[in-house]
This record gives C-alpha cells, structure tokens and sequence, in this order.
C-alpha cells in the first residue's frame, strides 16, 4: 500500500507541471490546479507518514522501486523512492507549506502577465524537492538536486526583464555549480568505494543492491590515493560533500547567491530559498550522516563553517534596508545554526531546526511580500514605517515568526534554537557555542530593528497609499503563525520527570539518526531567553525612539557611531568584493584579452595567414603557365630526356 | 645488307628534327608536320628493329601508329582550321590566352 502511495506524494506535482504546461491557459485554473495538488500531495505524506507511524519502530523505511534505471555490468542503479521518517518530515514541511505557498500566490501574483508559467515552475519545483528528499540513492537525488537548482534560476529570474533579476539567477546557477561539482566527485568516491549509490540495502528483480551507509563502519582506517598522499576515505568523501552542502545551503564562502536571489517574487524566496530548497544541503548531510560521524576531522568543519556562517550572516543582516535581504542574511543565519549543529553531531536538532525554520520564515517571507505587496512593490525599509495600523493581520503575523526567530518563549524558534545550544553545552563545543550564542543575539537585534523600522514610528515615503492583503495572501498568514507559535510542540525537551510527549521529533528520527534526546539546560534556556528578549527589545526600543532620524535615501542612526563597520557589515564582510576581484575580474581580463587580442590575432591572423601565404605562392607559380604551348612542350620534353636519362643510368 | 644501326641513327636524326621543329617553329602548321615527323622516326626505328628481331610485333605496332597519326591528323587539322578562323593567324604563339 505505502509502495505505491508514496509514488502520488511526487506525481501530484508533477501532474501539475504538465498541466500548467500543456492545458491551462487562464491564470486562476493555473493557481488552483497547482495548489489543490500539492494540497493533495500534503495530505497523502500525512497519510504515508501516519501509515508509517503504525509500524513497528525498526521496520520504519519503505523502498518502492519503479525500474532499474541505470544498470551497466557491475552497476546498478534503480529509480526508486525511500519513505522512513527523517523523509516523511521533509516531505510534510515542503509539500505543507509548499501548499500555502501556491495559495498566496494566488493573491500575490494576481495580474502578472505569465502567471500560469509562474505555477508551472512551482509546480515542477515542488516535484524536484520531493524527488530530492525522497530519493533512494545518491543519483536521483543529484537529479532532485539539479531540478530544484535549476527551478530556482527560472524562478530568481521570472521577471527577467529586470536586469538584476536576470544577473541574479545567473549568480545563483554559478555559485552553486561550485557545490555541484563536489557533489559530483563526492558521488564518484563513494561509487569507486562502494561499488554503489543507493543508500539503503534493496532489493531490485531478486536481487540484493548494498546501500553505501550501511558498509560505513568498514571504513575505518581505509585510505585514498598514493601512499604519500592519503586521505582517509570518510574524510575525503564526507568533505566533498560539504562543500556540496556550502553551495546548495548557502553556507560561506559560497552564501553570496542567496542574498542576490531575493530578485525573484516573494513566495519563491519563501518556498525556494528560506523554507526549502537551501536547507537540501542540511537534509542531505542528515542522511549521509554516518559518513559524516566518521570524520571527526569534517565534523569540526562542519560546525565551524556553520558557526561562521552563522556570525557573518547574522552581522550582515543588522546593516541591510532592504526588507527581503535581512530575511535573506538572516536564512542563511539560520542555516549556519542548522549545518553547525550537524557538526556537532546533533543531527535531529538540525532537522527540527530545520523543520521550525522552514515554517517561522515563510511566514516572515510571506509577511515581508504582504508588506511589500501593501506598499505597491518598496522594498526599501526607510520607505516604511508606521505600517501596523494600515496592515493589522500583516503586522501581528509578522511579529509571531520575528519573535519564533528571535527565540522567545515559547514560540517555535526558541525550542529548535535551544536544543542546537543545550546540545554544544553537553557535548562540550565551548567556542562553538559562543559563537552561536552571539549569533542568536544578533538574530533578536536585527528583527526588533526590522519589525520597528517596517510597523513603529510613522511613514516616510508619502508616495503609497499602505492597505491589507487580500484573503488568499492573510489566510496562509494566520495559518503559518499559527505554525511558528506551535512548532516548537513537536519536539519539547523534558522540561519535568515523566513529562508526556517530549522530544518526539528526535524519538521519530531515532530508526535513522540513532540519536538520544539532549538534556534540557534551563540555565542555558534563562540566559538565552534574557539575551532573545533583551536584544529584540534593545533593537526595537532603538530604532523607534530614532525613528525621526531614518531618512528616505539616508543613513542609519547607528551610522554615526559605527561608519566604516556599518559599511563593511552592509556589504557582508566584502565577500561579493572579493569574488569580483579575485574571480570575476580576471576572468573578464582574460576573457577580453582572447577576445580582443587573441581571437583577431591569433585565431584570425592563423586562418587568414594560411590563405595568405597560398595566395603568395600562386603568384609564384603562376609565371609558369605562360599559355604558350611551345613552353609546355619544352617542359614536356626536358622531363622525358631528363626521366630516360635517368632510366638509362639505371640500367647500366 | 643496310645494318640496323643506320636506320635507328637516322630515326634519331628525324626524332632530334622533328622535337626542334616542335619546338621552335611557330606556325602551327608546320608545329604539325614535326609531330608528324616524330611519329614516322618511331615507325622507322620500329620496323628497323623488328627485322633485327626477326618477330612482326614491331611492324604490327606501326600499322597502330599509322592508323592513331590518321585520327590525330583529323583533329588536330580541324583544331587549327578553328584556330585560323577565330584568330586569322596560324601562329601558335598567338594562341595563349589560357595563361595564368
């Protein structure tokens, strides 16, 4: 039954694509078609993963295989699902809030000239991220991972008249080509190592295919490469994909991407690259975690590649005026506390984060494009101001998932954040708990500035006329903070002895992570809890009483006091900067210079030499044909007394 | 009896004869005769040598030279008739418009 229910949780979606495709021509059929499907496809996962819930705890993955898909001598690769429960989370969040996507949609896309394309890329979207986490082997979910990469660039660049927009989707296809190629060679080590890619034993046509995660414990102490130059084979594999996860996850040095794609329509940077797609890299490292665990070498990469990712992230975003680049900084903020905890070794803490994240910031996403919408397209936070009165429902929304990123008790983000720190404490990671710690004040700081800046003080910018959203925009809204403010339920600590329902997220991962729940620290929770609220409260307290001073074009209060940190943290850290300078620029020097040096002389001066000298040596040869036939018969006949001279020699 | 190294002296005479003729007359007529002279000085050393040989395959060949000189003369009698015709002239040299 769950064989081929799972299959539908994909299809749905993909229906819709092709609907969208080839049938729909009207933009409301596109909106409805598209958001009852994968409405459909949330309620089968519901019902996959309460099927699933009926089994006993060790049988918890179901493998439906369609077809062998690859199959080459010693290789064997089939197309197949896996559905066990660290799937069934991704899958609810993505095809859940992926549904109240659509629905905004709806109301925000409402009028846009290609609408109906627009659904068809979420539409096809919603397919890859689903193929991606519900992939059997590293290969198909390479093909979700590619499919989500590229429905990103189609939707970062939807509207590709804007030049920034276009520019954008282009950076984002590029940057993550980097992680790509790791991914890639990540994929070829285990395959050389393995002699597979599935993920799981399986058997496909009678036949046992070995699954990669379950040989890990017989890496130990294997090498890679000629003796002088080995590299443990966990390590090289599990490194690799790192930076696969780097690319895809926004983490640094590759996060540059993400704040630039903030170009494309709201509801993507809600679906695609807060909620969604970016936290791929998080899901695939979950699952791959034994190779991970392996390493301890990449483990602590990991975690300190998340932790400062986390701190310049989180700095940037203290310093941005547009409303969708706090957002954007502040995810991959958020992704650094995720890839962070996985290099600590608390994986279900990353997923729940994950999980809690995906809703709190689609809703902040969806709640900036409500503003925005409401503000008739100004993105630019000094414009704003004063807003709570015009937009009530935007405005208390918005301050449910602010205070769930925040980390305020007890809303969604306090829970997931908490563990990720309770974890760092008992396992021992002291530095890296600091940074985090840091991180999630400058986290509280930012969005009490961002929510004082967009509702507090009056409105700046006289030019619009601020009103609500329509229903199909507030009511995916309500249900999201809802969502931020409950989340946190699905995964308490055990705040008591004998308390019912704890940890219940880490108790559902356990057949997959294998991991115990971590002990609640309620010191740890007290100062987390004063630091979110005193922060938030500073943040906001500071921009409103300086309200007067934020000006339409103008400089940020803290300017005066900051200058050149303000600039520097503006620009986060000078990164982009620095690819420009050490990547772009001499790619174009070089790129100019075989343009316009080496093609018109070099490639040009070679072809057009060639001709050249042939020309040269017919004006030589032509002399000769005089067309004076005497001639010819003179040549004619020197030949034959030069050939019977020569003859004639020989036969002597 | 005339010894077979008189008649091939005498077929290289005509031979060195008729290539100078060739080769330095303009006039396209007598161009031809030279040629044709060259083709009776092979005859001769044919024939010449065939006798020395005591076989006929020499002898059969020149009746083949006869009969290919008949053909060419046809053509290339034709060829200069066309010449004259277009160019008023015989001179051969006048005929170069083939050059490069």
């Amino acid at each position: 039954m769950l064989n081929w229910l799972i299959w539908l949780i994909p299809l749905l979606p993909l229906l819709g694509f092709l609907l969208n495709v080839f049938v729909i021509r009207q933009e409301r059929q596109a909106g409805l078609v598209a958001s009852a499907l994968v409405g459909g496809s949330f309620l089968l996962a519901v019902v996959a993963t309460v099927m699933l819930g009926g089994m006993p705890e060790e049988e918890r993955r179901v493998q439906a295989i369609a077809w062998e898909w690859i199959g080459t001598g010693t290789m064997s690769i089939p197309f197949g699902l896996l559905f066990d429960p660290l799937t069934s989370v991704m899958v609810l969040l993505v095809t859940g809030v992926g549904g109240l996507i659509h629905v905004y949609s709806l109301g925000y896309m409402h009028g846009d000239p290609r609408v109906v394309r627009y659904f068809a890329y979420l539409n096809l979207f919603v397919t890859m991220m689903l193929m991606l986490v519900m992939a059997n082997n590293m290969l198909l979910l390479f093909l979700g991972w590619e499919g989500v990469g590229l429905c990103s660039f189609l939707l970062i660049g939807f509207w590709f008249e804007r030049k920034v927009a276009a520019a954008a989707a282009v950076k984002a296809f590029v940057v993550n080509r980097i992680g790509d190629a790791a991914f890639l060679l990540a994929m070829l080590a285990i395959f050389s190592h393995f002699g597979t890619l599935t993920f799981y034993d399986v058997e496909v046509n009678g036949q046992i295919i070995p699954g990669f995660l379950e040989q890990v414990p017989n890496l130990l102490g294997q090498t890679f490469g000629p003796e002088w130059q080995t590299i443990a084979v966990a390590t090289g594999i599990s490194f690799l994909l790192l930076i696969g996860a780097t690319g895809k996850s926004a983490q640094f040095p590759l996060f540059v991407w993400l704040p630039d794609a903030m170009a494309g329509p709201t509801p993507v940077s809600a679906l695609i690259h807060a909620a969604t797609m970016v936290t791929a890299g998080v899901y695939m490292m979950a699952r791959t975690e034994p190779i991970f665990v392996a390493s301890p070498a990449t483990q602590s990469w990991v975690a300190w590649i998340g932790v400062l990712t986390a701190l310049i992230a989180g700095t940037a975003a203290l310093a941005q005026w547009d409303i969708k680049r706090v957002l954007a900084y502040s995810t991959v903020s958020q992704l650094g506390f995720m890839v962070a905890a996985c290099g600590m070794g608390a994986y279900a803490a990353a997923i729940f984060h994950l999980l809690t994240h995906g809703i709190f910031k689609a809703l902040l996403f969806l709640g900036s494009g409500s503003v925005i919408h409401g503000t008739h397209d100004t993105q630019d936070m000094r414009k704003m101001g004063g807003l709570r009165t015009a937009m009530p429902t935007t405005y208390w929304t918005y301050l449910v998932g602010a205070g769930a990123l925040a980390g305020i008790v007890p809303l969604a983000g306090f829970w997931s954040k908490d563990e990720i720190l309770a974890h760092a404490v008992s396992a021992g990671y002291w530095p890296q708990l600091i940074g985090l710690f840091i991180a999630s004040l400058l986290t509280a700081f930012y969005m009490g500035r961002q929510v004082s800046l967009i509702f507090f003080g009056t409105q700046r910018d006289p030019h619009y006329h601020a009103h609500e959203s329509g229903r199909a925009m507030t009511v995916p809204l309500v249900i999201l903070a809802v969502g931020a403010a409950i989340a946190g339920l699905m995964n308490l600590p055990t705040l008591f002895s004998g308390m019912p329902a704890a940890h219940l997220l880490t108790d559902w991962l356990k057949p997959v992570l294998h991991e115990e729940a971590g002990k609640f620290n309620p010191l740890l929770a007290l100062f987390a809890t004063i630091g979110a609220v005193g922060m938030g409260y500073l943040g906001w307290s500071v921009y409103t009483r300086n309200a007067a001073k934020v000006k339409v074009g103008g400089q940020d209060p803290a300017y005066y006091y900051t200058g050149d940190i303000w600039d520097t943290l503006e620009a986060a850290w000078y990164v982009d900067t620095l690819y420009q300078r050490a990547v772009v620029g001499p790619f174009r020097t070089i790129g100019n210079f075989l343009a316009q040096v080496f093609d018109p002389q070099g490639i040009d001066g070679l072809v057009v030499g060639t001709g050249r000298f042939f020309g040269w040596v017919a004006t030589g040869v032509r002399q000769l044909q005089s067309g004076y036939v005497r001639m010819y018969a003179l040549v004619f006949t020197i030949g034959v007394v030069l050939v019977l001279s020569f003859m004639l020699m020989i036969a002597w | 009896m005339v010894p077979t190294t008189f008649y091939v002296l005498l077929s290289a005479v005509l031979f060195t004869i008729g290539v100078l003729g060739v080769l330095i007359r303009r006039n396209a007529i007598v161009v031809f005769m030279s040629v044709e002279l060259m083709l009776n000085a092979a005859n001769l050393a044919l024939v010449a040598y065939a006798r020395e040989r005591l076989a006929v395959d020499g002898q059969v060949l020149v009746f083949f030279v006869i009969t290919v000189a008949a053909a060419e003369v046809a053509v290339g009698l034709a060829l200069l008739v066309a010449i004259f015709k277009s160019k008023r002239t015989a001179d051969i040299d006048e005929v170069s418009m083939l050059r490069g």
